[in-house]
């Protein structure tokens, strides 16, 4: 077994042979194949009673504004910036004018890497079209292309900046700048956890490295921290302190554990009105179940061998992104309201250089477990009320960088929608001829929160937090909800 | 120019008007008549029926609204509970049993005064309380967004925070030092750093726009002066006039202008004029020693650096190109702008040199840079360098309000000012600024009117932070708005008391936190029955039972243990972190030192984009804001940290081993670490209890269950 972890059967086979390298997409399959067969993901896991405070209770089950589309989210961020131009926005005058320099017609453009001035790049991908919508996809997506009638494909995609950081913090907080909350955060923070043993929101990063700008894309900002992304990690520990100490069994743990509840049932005597004290009892209990019973969220093993090939867990190059693919249908499934599952490392979709063979790599690593997601929520009646999102923080620019890349485009891009509220089998939005600006029925990143937030039951407008005097919100003091998206 | 409406517009002609009555139709009245914006005065202290309770004024205000609402006080607490309280309160470690037994024992009618005296000397005391001033500074020593490059030299300025409280630096000094140390103390180097205060917010050194990124910084920095000295929410007013505080747009650009003529430096010398001259001949020495060297290195590299150079170069625009064609001292404005948003993309590294030589080149390149190591010990001492403010003449760059906030829709010029709800006969008008040689002295005009005993809202919010961290929560509960939407005061007059209190005893803030604490309120028991009609105790009709911040945790842990490092001061220290927790974030390389892994938590370095896991999950603020207000969560993750981190079992370990060298019997060990951890000896139930807990399981884990317990980080 290549891996050295038998993916079928969730269970480390043992060392991989003598090819130890660490860090490796392989090194992280090996150990997460352990780790989620054997370790709580209990820190994931929040409970309403220990967040109770003065206030209420946090992280309890809230209604939102009105009547929701979708009661959870799963958004697939392709990290670096997927190119629309290979993926899903044919362009025949781009083919055409391949070679040239953008026509004068289109103005001035600033790109992150100056290439205004270079050539067009034809793209060198076929397009279909493909369902009964006859929505165009390009030949690295087949698997995707059989789902075409359930996307709603958004082609006018618009945001604020040329760089990373500060277009993964639009797409993910609503503002180019550091430290807002982001959307898992507020959907958290408006709906609480469907499930009280399981946290609303868990992020999923690639095991090859964070996207650009870190953290702070699921942070909570200025929320409470209840509502920040909880982080599963690769490693022989995928969250924080979630083994006892080296050495202490779980014998030992619990006599532990019981020593600390009797001497807080006798510190309680005469402050039985405190509730921050019983919720934090409450919240040693709920760790050492966590501790004891989580597994079952991550261990695959009950998966059926037609589900497992549906991600592409049979194979190399589908099986890492696929085994979080599923990880996220089984979170959802139990009652996870955000999941935020990232493709690409640091680099990822950034392709400055050889658009042909990142993309096609990445195609190759996604498309298969992206539409194997999409049709398991189907057939176990999910998709009805999940949402799914695919996107990334911009596109690419039909200039060429290079002979055979292409820089960052936030002018105009393709973000994609599927589940939940959602009116399938459309393509909404348009680019300019060579793909460069949206230019019909346009989005901003405000828009697609503003959609996203009333498919869950929210009035954009309405969702706030008072912060440092200010009502803010997610939106800003933007976002129109894209009516055509709603079924 | 004058379009949409603008209230500068309308100000503007009001200028033309002889009346000024046209500003107060603006300002509703009520928003105008808002309590914060009227200067306080000293009312009288209440009279009560309960005199023998009254400590000192405080009290009277205290139990004058408790009477009233037919309330009374709680008792007072233990002495051990007292000494327990206020020591973590005032140096954030756990006080000694030596030092409670003391205080129990001490027949002196003072005893408790000299023990908060003895707190208030500590130097520990400024690490604690310079930790609160840093959460409202929004401090962090990296600059965030991808690179979270490191700020190296950040934590001077954390160490002038705890010396200052330390000192106990009048506060009108302190804020006058942060705003415009460098105009108005010049030479004084502690108030040149304190200038880094303004800089401390993310920054992205790689934005597109080096002007938008200038702006940005602007717009951190004013936003934080507002918050952080006035309890202002000018935010708002960068878009649009603000819809709920009487402040128009207008008035935040007058506020931004003071702040114009700043450069934001990271790399001010600040050694004196000897040490300058002693490293300058140093330099000049070392620089003669290796110039042989170095003309040769230069000779290999210059024909592929310029080829190389040449080459991206050619990538850029024209106009990029001839920007940098054009010397340095020749370029316009725009192309020095031009120049620095296009140097990334034209530099050439030292590796891109190397791998386009031949291996011939190669080598004799590496040979040379032998040679050059070799001098390496006659290489001067670097000179200490800090962030700061500076300004480089009198003629500051005009400010504009900017439409929606962008920086490429100015609208009208503004000249610096105060906002116009705090300025008499609400007429905004431009500050008076005295122009200096090499500075605008627009800053130290800003400074001078916060800093001022007229200023309505300084000492306010001031005395309102002490007394949140005293007291678990503001006489403002909104300790940084105290705008029209912000909380109203619990207790109006207390606040105005102590405000003027504050001002009259020099702005020492000591001298308050002994008020404060030699208050009859502060020495009440946390317990007492629940008032219906005061659930949320905001009354004070007992005393609110405090938490522990992560950082205090942390460092009890190190303390009970016997290991803390007590070292004050010096650039910050890398404690490990677990492997999982560094996956896909940049650097931190934990300190070589061991000694360095057990110092106090203020000093673990601050990463923007890495918070140390300990401190995070107990709610380290994320610095990218000002946070006047912890949260304070209750979660599963928190009770795994303190159950499973290594810091955690390390301590356990450590404090079992001291337990058994301090103590023989079973019953004797288990007295001492109730008395090391909690501060109190057991009670024969919880002796009971622990001992047949040993029985079973090592002493190890009765430490660790210790650390554990809600008494451990709920403090009475």
């Amino acid at each position: 077994m290549e891996f050295g972890w038998d993916i079928a059967m969730n269970r480390c086979l043992g060392p991989a042979g003598p090819d130890t390298r660490p860090a490796s997409r392989r090194e992280f399959l090996r150990r997460a194949g352990m780790g989620f067969g054997s370790i709580a993901l209990t820190a994931l896991l929040a409970d309403d009673g220990l967040l109770a405070d003065e206030s209420g209770q946090p992280l309890a089950p809230k209604k939102p504004h009105f009547e929701p589309r979708a009661k959870r989210v799963i958004f697939l961020f392709m990290s670096g910036g997927p190119s629309h131009l290979e993926l899903f926005d044919p362009k025949p005058e781009l083919q055409r004018l391949h070679g040239q320099r953008l026509p004068e017609s289109f103005g001035p453009v600033k790109t992150r890497r100056g290439v205004d001035k270079n050539k067009l790049l034809a793209t060198r991908r076929t397009f279909r079209k493909h369902g009964e919508a006859g929505i165009e996809m390009s030949d690295w997506l087949p698997h995707l292309a059989t789902c075409a009638d359930d996307l709603c494909v958004l082609r006018g995609c618009y945001g604020d900046s040329v760089t990373h950081p500060e277009s993964v913090y639009l797409m993910n907080t609503g503002s180019i700048l550091m430290g807002r909350p982001s959307l898992g955060a507020w959907v958290s923070y408006g709906l609480g956890t469907e499930n009280q043993n399981m946290p609303a929101f868990v992020v999923l990063p690639d095991p090859g490295g964070w996207v650009k700008g870190g953290a702070p894309a699921w942070g909570n900002g200025f929320l409470p921290a209840a509502f920040q992304g909880t982080v599963v990690r690769g490693g022989p520990a995928p969250v924080l302190h979630v083994n006892n100490p080296v050495g202490v069994t779980a014998d030992q743990q619990r006599r532990t554990l019981d020593l600390v509840r009797q001497l807080n049932d006798e510190h309680r005597r005469g402050r039985e009105d405190d509730t921050e004290l019983s919720a934090r009892i409450a919240a040693y209990e709920l760790a050492f179940r966590m501790q004891a019973h989580a597994p079952e969220v991550v261990d695959i093993s009950g998966e059926s061998a037609a589900t497992r090939k549906l991600y592409g867990l049979d194979e190399k190059m589908t099986a890492e992104f696929g085994l979080r693919c599923l990880l996220a249908r089984r979170m959802v499934e139990r009652g996870v309201r955000f999941v935020q599952v990232y493709c690409g490392d640091t680099t990822g979709w950034d392709a400055h250089s050889d658009i042909e063979g990142n993309h096609g790599r990445l195609c190759a690593q996604s498309d298969r477990p992206i539409a194997g997601l999409l049709k398991d929520l189907k057939s176990r009646g999910l998709l009805d009320d999940t949402l799914v999102i695919w996107g990334g923080e911009f596109g690419r620019t039909p200039m060429s960088e290079g002979s055979s890349g292409r820089d960052h485009n936030p002018y105009g891009f393709t973000v994609w929608l599927a589940g939940g509220g959602i009116k399938g089998g459309q393509v909404i939005g348009s680019t300019d001829a060579v793909g460069l600006r949206a230019e019909e029925d346009k989005a901003h990143v405000h828009d697609i929160h503003a959609t996203i937030l009333h498919l869950l039951g929210f009035n954009h407008k309405r969702l706030t937090f008072r912060h440092n005097g200010r009502n803010e919100r997610l939106t800003d003091n933007a976002g129109e909800v894209i009516d055509k998206a709603l079924a | 120019m004058v379009a949409r409406g603008s209230t500068y517009w309308f100000f503007g002609l009001l200028t033309l008007l002889p009346a000024v009555a046209g500003a107060a139709e603006y300002i509703p009245d009520e928003k105008k008549d808002h309590w914060a914006w009227q200067k306080p005065v000293r009312p009288p202290v209440p009279s009560v029926r309960s005199k023998e309770w009254v400590r000192n004024p405080i009290d009277a205000f205290i139990l004058a609204r408790l009477e009233a609402a037919g309330l009374r006080p709680a008792a007072p607490a233990s002495r051990a509970q007292l000494v327990r309280r206020v020591t973590l309160d005032l140096i954030g470690l756990p006080p000694t049993p030596e030092e409670i037994e003391q205080a129990e024992r001490d027949p002196s009618a003072t005893w408790w005064e000299q023990v908060v005296d003895r707190l208030l000397a500590s130097p520990h005391y400024g690490e604690r309380w310079g930790r609160h001033w840093l959460d409202v500074a929004r401090f962090a020593e990296s600059n965030g967004y991808e690179f979270d490059e490191i700020r190296p030299d950040a934590w001077r300025y954390r160490d002038y925070v705890i010396r200052s409280f330390n000192d106990d630096k009048p506060y009108d000094r302190f804020v006058k030092e942060q705003l415009a140390g460098d105009e108005l103390y010049p030479g004084d180097r502690d108030a040149l750093i304190a200038t880094a205060f303004n800089l401390l917010g993310p920054d992205m050194t790689d934005a597109s726009s080096q002007a938008q990124r200038r702006q940005n910084t602007l717009n951190d920095m004013t936003d934080t002066a507002g918050l952080v000295f006035l309890g202002l929410t000018i935010t708002c007013a960068r878009c649009h006039d603000h819809k709920f505080e009487p402040i128009p747009q207008s008035d935040y650009y007058r506020l931004q202008a003071f702040f114009a003529a700043a450069d934001f430096r990271h790399d001010v010398v600040i050694a004196d004029a000897q040490e300058q001259a002693r490293h300058e001949r140093q330099q000049r020495e070392y620089e003669a020693l290796v110039k042989p060297i170095r003309d040769q290195i230069a000779a290999l590299e210059e024909p592929h650096r310029r080829r190389l150079f040449e080459a991206r170069l050619a990538r850029l625009t024209p106009e990029a190109q001839a920007a940098h064609r054009t010397p340095a001292e020749r370029r316009t404005e725009s192309q020095r702008i031009l120049v620095a948003e296009t140097a990334r993309l034209v530099a050439v590294s030292a590796k891109h040199v190397t791998d386009a030589m031949s291996a011939a080149e190669r080598s004799r390149w590496q040979a040379l840079h032998a040679e050059l190591r070799k001098y390496d010990a006659y290489k001067p001492v670097p000179l200490a360098v800090t962030m700061a403010m500076q300004e480089n003449g009198s003629v500051a760059p005009k400010t504009f309000i900017l439409e929606r906030g962008e920086l490429n829709s100015p609208a009208d010029e503004v000249e610096a000012g105060f906002p116009t709800i705090l300025t008499p006969g609400l007429e905004p008008r431009p500050a008076a600024v005295t122009p200096q040689a090499q500075s605008t002295g627009r800053r130290s005009a800003l400074a001078q009117w916060v800093a001022s005993a007229d200023n309505p809202l300084t000492a306010r919010v001031l005395v309102n932070r002490l007394w949140q961290h005293h007291f678990g929560r503001g006489l403002v509960a909104t300790a940084n708005d105290f705008g029209t939407r912000g909380e109203p005061p619990s207790h109006p007059e207390l606040l105005d008391w102590l405000a003027v209190e504050f001002v009259e005893r020099g702005w020492s803030i000591k001298a308050m936190h002994r008020l404060m604490l030699t208050s009859a309120t502060y020495q009440q028991s946390t317990l007492g029955p629940k008032a219906d009609i005061d659930p949320e105790n905001r009354l004070l009709g007992r005393m609110n039972r405090l938490r522990l911040e992560g950082e205090v945790i942390r460092d009890s842990l190190l303390a009970v243990s016997g290991r803390l490092n007590r070292q004050i001061g010096g650039p910050s220290v890398f404690p490990p972190i677990p492997r999982e927790a560094l996956q896909g974030s940049k650097g931190w390389t934990a300190s070589t030192d061991p000694a360095d892994h057990v110092r106090r938590s203020v000093y673990i370095f601050a990463r923007r984009n890495l918070r140390f896991p300990l401190l995070e999950v107990f709610d380290l603020p994320d610095s990218n804001q000002s946070c006047a207000r912890r949260e304070r969560s209750t979660t599963a993750p928190q009770a795994l940290a303190l159950l499973n981190a290594d810091e955690v079992t390390v301590a356990a370990q450590a404090l079992a081993e001291r337990l058994e060298r301090e103590a023989t019997s079973v019953e004797a060990r288990i007295d001492r670490a109730f008395r090391l951890v909690l501060g109190r000896p057991p009670t024969r139930t919880e002796l009971t209890t622990a001992g047949s807990f040993l029985q079973q399981s090592p002493l190890s884990e009765l430490c660790r269950a210790l650390f554990n317990v809600n008494e451990f980080v709920y403090v009475d």
